[in-house]
């Protein structure tokens, strides 16, 4: 060999290469790593180490609320006017000037709707007196436009709730009311158990256990005579300046409800809440590269397809005060009532459990105009939950986002004792609105519950 | 086979940003293990049976032409890495190219380990690089 030496001097610039490449990224790195996780968990303050949290339900036990509703589509829509004397402001015999009042051109606005909409194939009409006379399209909407012919004298909201759900009450089929809710009842002393009487006439028999309510409040000018719930108080002729509100509910099983909601009421700007309606659970995702921050990833199987779509396992390397681990689920709310998408009432009711962890619900964002141009998954929501830890778990455990569902804050301010004075309130609403919560009180169902999984990385 | 592909790329620390772990572990480390192997077996083989043997080339046999093809085999192991990692779209990180390094130091270890197996096959070069 002419070249014995070459190698021979190669070799040890080989080995040396070797040992001092791998030497050099783990050097550099794993001292910035060693000063990040060894300080923090020396000096972790109590107040970060997690609260124990017993008695959370492994995601498995979520509640999936997709599979207890049976799925009708809607069939029929069955629409009740109520035209008593206290319903004569809001359709004042046309005047002069051709002005009419705001009920007049929503509720018209809306029984052409009702009328031609495709989400239902058939449609009925009644006006309801002392009881629900049948009526058409036409007629109803006569009445709306240019007032009432005969109003009746008076209507008792828990007989009318009863015929409804007596006669009317059907799968598939939606009962639409359209009232001012001003309930009298018979006495004084009857007043304490509006919330009874309205929950006896919903449920004589226990026979419609998966009855929902959706409740839309509206206000309108008023041009008439203006019976409060509170005889005593006396009528008031040519009232008034101030708006009187009414209401749409709609009354049906709960998938009908929720669809004839989707396709009907969802667009208008309305107060609105809703009683035992079941959603879809929404489609929902971790997102990994959407506002990150700390060392985790995706720690599902698979989770490296891109065909994949929904990530549930956060999979945590190393997570401490000075360097906590962020990440985001982007929700889609979009098939769920404006009133559970409003971010103000996410913020407030959206909470999450956890077990062994300090995981804690950061901030919920609506998504952006960035986030819908974005080519990434964070595109496909409507919403954003952030949460932070600042401990990594010590094993595979559960984690839930639960929507909770609580009575909207309009029906406390449109709620009133004394109707004596018109205003833009009704009497004892929030007792009426007590009437429709279902039996088994307590506890309300959550609007939707998520369940994620935090767990070590491998 | 994946376990040891992770278990070797993992001797330089866990995948930077930690999000693109899933993708490094599941597709990048096993796409690049197997054609880092091939890569340095093809070369060993060019060098040892295909010139040195089939074609019976006599002027490249020597311990510097046995490097050229090292360094070639490093060089390849180098892009190929910057190209998987590409391809699979995974976010920017300097973590490429240490991993890009440490892929073409591996590749020179398997050309070294395929050079002792086989330079006995080679009629030419039997003896090199020793």
């Amino acid at each position: 060999m002419r070249y014995p030496t070459s190698f021979s001097r190669l070799l040890p610039t080989l080995g040396l290469t070797l040992l001092l490449l791998p030497g050099c990224y783990s050097r550099s790195d794993m001292k910035g790593e060693d000063a990040t996780t060894e300080k923090p968990t020396a000096e972790m303050p109590d107040a970060v180490r997690p609260t124990e949290a017993p008695g959370v339900e492994a995601p498995e036990e979520a509640s999936d609320v997709v599979s207890s509703v049976a799925v009708q589509p809607l069939q029929a829509v069955n629409v009740f006017l109520e035209v008593s004397g206290s319903m004569e402001g809001f359709m004042p015999k046309t005047g002069a000037s051709g002005e009419n009042t705001r009920f007049q051109q929503h509720v018209a606005q809306l029984l052409s709707e009702i009328n031609r909409t495709p989400a239902s194939r058939k449609k009925a009409f009644f006006r309801i007196k002392e009881k629900p006379y049948a009526d058409t399209y036409q007629g109803i909407s006569g009445t709306v436009r240019s007032g009432i012919q005969q109003p009746a004298k008076s209507t008792d909201l828990p007989a009318v709730l009863d015929t409804l759900m007596t006669r009317y009450y059907q799968p598939g089929t939606v009962s639409v009311l359209i009232s001012d809710f001003i309930y009298s009842p018979k006495n004084a002393g009857a007043i304490p158990y509006i919330k009874t009487d309205i929950t006896d006439a919903l449920q004589r028999n226990g026979a419609q256990p998966d009855l929902a309510v959706s409740v839309y409040g509206y206000t309108s000018d008023f041009r008439g005579t203006y019976y409060p719930a509170l005889k005593a108080a006396g009528k008031k002729t040519n009232c008034c300046d101030t708006e009187i509100p009414y209401y749409i509910w709609v009354l049906g099983p709960a998938a009908a409800v929720r669809q004839f909601d989707a396709a009907l009421l969802e667009q208008q700007p309305a107060k609105q809440a809703h009683f035992g309606v079941m959603y879809p659970r929404p489609a929902y995702s971790l997102l990994s590269k959407y506002q990150n921050k700390g060392s985790w990833y995706y720690g599902d199987a698979g989770a490296s397809k891109r065909s994949a779509d929904a990530y549930r396992v956060v999979a945590v390397s190393e997570a401490s005060a000075q360097q906590p681990v962020e990440f985001v689920v982007g929700l889609n709310l979009g098939q769920l009532p404006g009133q559970y998408r409003d971010v103000a009432y996410l913020m407030q009711n959206l909470t999450l459990q956890g077990v062994d962890t300090d995981a804690k619900l950061l901030d919920v964002q609506a998504a952006s105009a960035q986030t819908k141009a974005s080519s990434g998954p964070e595109s496909k929501f409507t919403h954003f939950a952030k949460i932070r830890l600042t401990k990594a778990p010590k094993a595979a455990r559960p984690l839930v986002l639960r929507l909770q569902d609580q009575r909207p804050a309009w029906v406390a301010q449109w709620t009133t004792r004394n109707d004596g004075t018109p205003a833009a309130k009704t009497f004892a609403l929030s007792s009426l609105l007590d009437g429709l919560e279902p039996q088994a009180a307590g506890e309300k169902r959550p609007v939707f519950e998520l369940p994620l999984t935090v767990q070590p990385a491998e | 086979m994946k376990a040891l592909f992770r278990f070797l790329y993992e001797l330089i620390g866990a995948p930077q940003p930690p999000a693109d772990t899933p993708v490094y572990r599941d597709v990048i480390f096993p796409n690049l293990g197997l054609l880092n192997l091939g890569i340095s077996l093809g070369l060993v083989v060019v060098f040892y049976l295909l010139i040195n043997r089939a074609m019976g080339v006599a002027t490249f046999n020597k311990g510097r032409h046995w490097a050229i093809f090292l360094g070639l085999n490093a060089l390849i192991a180098f892009i190929v890495t910057i190209w998987q990692t590409n391809a699979q779209q995974v976010t920017d990180h300097s973590y490429i190219y240490w991993l890009a390094t440490w892929n073409a130091i591996l590749g020179m270890f398997w050309f070294f380990l395929f050079s002792v197996l086989l330079k006995r096959a080679s009629t030419n070069a039997s003896t090199t690089p020793f």
